[in-house]
């Protein structure tokens, strides 16, 4: 029997039961967009954080005081929570680790913001000149302070976008003088909007000036909490890492990872252990995504089986006039299969349209990509296939006398 | 020439529906079979469409041996051969006439495109006087009607032999005298070879030839003598309603 008149027969035979296929399908059409949804979900997650490591520049490597590490019988407070990172470790490591590029120190706190009459909490970094060329974060306007402010402990500020609308809501803030911890600070520029990072947090809640002044005149303290340095290259940072790492057990003198008082992460590390995280939940999401469709797939199976108890007068009388055993297979199999592309087609739909609402409605980051689309779409085919098959053989093994005498 | 010869014995080891049975019937034969329920008429029929396999013996069609066929082998050739008409019509329900019709067709392994295959099926709804209900669903049409659409679609691949198994069991005498003529004409003017399946010996009447069963065994094989002609009866009843 031709292809042609195998659907032809099939798609007579779900017309002719209009309702019941619709609902046959209702359980595919939620598996496929629930599946779409949540991949575009998942990929919306590894994109946002893509970008983020974009945005951070992707050769920044990290090293903090304190550990992570696990020795036993030992309590650790964390990254920052120890104060043997010094400058002289800083210095060393740009000197002495050649796939280091640019270093800056770093330091952080909090402190109260004041201007005119507008004040504001927010977080204070310290670097040097280069830690916003590190963290590749331009300026909106203004200009960065010198190696000079930082040397001499100038009393200088960048703000970042929140902190520069708070304090400066009408006008422009750069020349401007804010009290920081009652400080006078000249604001001499104003970063680009970076937005809220993977956990919500707001990036631009911050103001950036030289370590040194925010060691001495706000900290009060000598050492650092935290070297920023970029690799020449993507491709150096996983051995600048390495060298580090080396380098600074050497200086503190330490020979079991486990009592190190420093920690190097790089941004592709802190990176990879997010997008991880992202894939597993969108494993996740999808695995019960797919249980949908798996109960979708046995509605087809049960409606098949019914639909080839109800019409065993009708395959007798296929097979009388001449249907033969694959004949009525196949019909059988394309009527299992039609219903779950079809409702298949109407998930992807659906699934688009949901993950657009997630998008306009929640503000979750999806992303649709052509291979997820065609990955639910085959997923529904293997479906029909797979459900559809036991009861097309059952109508196809059939012996046609009984068949036909059945009431 | 349609030549059939069988002798067989069929069932298992308890149930002996036929206990050896020849018959040759010729090609353009009219030949009823009668016999009450449990004679082996069914078994017959089931293994002279070729829905069945005789246990033993043989069964020659067109002088060609196909007891032996396998499943498929047979569906071929009950599409290109055989035409069945039954009791209960077994048309699909929600199916137009003409594409309950076309059916046969689409199952045929040269299955002609859809316009020709429209063509064809409407040519037969004209022939058994059903041309302007075409596209009516068995259930806006009545016995009769629904048995002529039978009719017309065992006859859409031109077969050689058109099975009738109680095709008037479920009718008036008045459709079944029509059912009968349609059946006659067809004999007559295309020389098909039809075997009726009955238990009514006045329907057995308008055959040429009637084989009684019994028991698994043919009791008598005669003449039909006083051959009736449908055509005439019809005519000569009260025209109380036009029923195409």
């Amino acid at each position: 029997m031709k292809i042609r008149n195998v659907l032809r027969i099939a798609f007579v035979a779900i017309r002719r039961n209009a309702v019941r296929s619709a609902l046959t399908m209702l359980g595919v059409i939620i598996g496929v967009a629930s599946v779409i949804a949540m991949i575009s979900l998942g990929s919306g997650a590894r994109a946002s954080i893509d970008e983020q490591i974009q945005q951070q520049g992707t050769n920044v490597i990290y090293v903090s005081s304190g550990s992570f590490g696990r020795g036993p019988g030992v309590a650790r407070g964390g990254a920052g929570s120890t104060t043997t990172l010094t400058l002289d470790d800083a210095q060393i490591i740009q000197r002495d680790v050649p796939t280091v590029s640019r270093m800056s120190p770093m330091v952080r706190g909090r402190a109260q913001v004041v201007a005119g009459n507008q004040n504001w909490n927010t977080s204070v970094e310290g670097g040097d000149e280069d830690y916003i060329v590190i963290r590749n974060w331009p300026l909106a306007s203004g200009e960065d302070f010198s190696a000079r402010d930082v040397l001499v402990a100038e009393k200088v500020a960048l703000l970042g976008q929140t902190v520069a609308k708070t304090l400066f809501p009408d006008s422009d803030p750069i020349g401007q003088i804010i009290r920081v911890k009652n400080l006078p600070f000249r604001v001499v520029g104003v970063l680009v909007p970076k937005g809220q990072n993977q956990w919500g947090q707001d990036q631009d809640d911050l103001i950036i000036a030289p370590y040194t002044t925010v060691q001495k005149k706000l900290l009060g303290i000598t050492y650092i909490q935290q070297v920023v340095l970029s690799a020449t290259s993507s491709d150096n940072v996983e051995p600048a890492a390495v060298d580090i790492t080396r380098l600074m057990r050497q200086r503190h003198k330490i020979a079991d990872p486990n009592d190190d008082d420093f920690t190097v992460r790089t941004v592709a590390e802190m990176a990879a252990t997010r997008t991880q995280m992202a894939d597993t939940m969108t494993m996740l999401l999808m695995s019960v995504a797919s249980v949908s469709l798996l109960v979708g797939g046995i509605g087809i199976m049960n409606i098949m089986l019914v639909s080839v108890t109800e019409r065993t007068r009708e395959i007798g009388l296929r097979m009388a006039v001449g249907a033969r055993t694959r004949d009525i297979l196949r019909q059988f199999l394309a009527e299992a299969i039609s219903l779950s592309i079809v409702g298949g087609a109407i998930g992807v739909v659906l699934g688009l349209t949901v993950s657009r609402l997630l998008t306009s409605g929640l503000g979750w980051p999806t992303l649709i990509t052509p291979s997820s689309i065609l990955v639910a779409f085959a997923f529904a085919g293997a479906v029909g296939i797979f459900f559809g098959f036991y009861p097309a053989r059952k109508a196809a093994e059939l012996d046609p006398i009984e068949a036909l005498r059945y009431e | 020439m349609v030549d059939l010869k069988k002798s067989y014995v069929v069932g298992d080891v308890t149930v002996h529906a036929l206990r050896g049975v020849d018959l040759e019937i010729a090609k353009g034969t009219f030949l009823a079979v009668v016999g009450a329920s449990g004679s082996g008429k069914s078994t017959f029929m089931n293994i002279t469409g070729l829905l069945d396999r005789p246990t033993t013996g043989r069964y020659l069609l067109e002088g060609e041996d196909v007891s032996g066929f396998d499943r498929d082998r047979r569906a071929q050739l009950r599409n290109r051969k055989i035409g069945f008409v039954f009791q209960n019509f077994n048309l699909l329900p929600r199916t137009s006439a003409i594409e309950n019709v076309e059916l046969p067709m689409l199952y045929s392994s040269d299955s002609p495109p859809a316009a020709q295959r429209h063509a064809k099926a409407q040519g037969l709804l004209d022939i058994v006087g059903l041309g302007k209900r075409a596209h009516h669903t068995p259930s806006q049409l009545s016995g009769g009607q629904q048995q002529r659409v039978a009719i017309a679609r065992a006859l859409v691949n031109d077969p050689e032999i058109l099975l009738a198994d109680e095709p008037t069991g479920n009718l008036d005498t008045r459709t079944s005298v029509e059912i009968m003529e349609v059946l006659q004409r067809l004999n007559r003017e295309k020389g098909i070879t039809i075997i009726l399946i009955t238990h009514e010996h006045d329907i057995a009447e308008y055959a040429h030839r009637e084989v009684t069963f019994r028991d698994g065994r043919v009791v008598s094989d005669r003449r039909v003598e006083k051959r009736r002609d449908a055509a005439q009866e019809r005519a000569a009843l009260p025209e109380e309603e036009a029923v195409t």
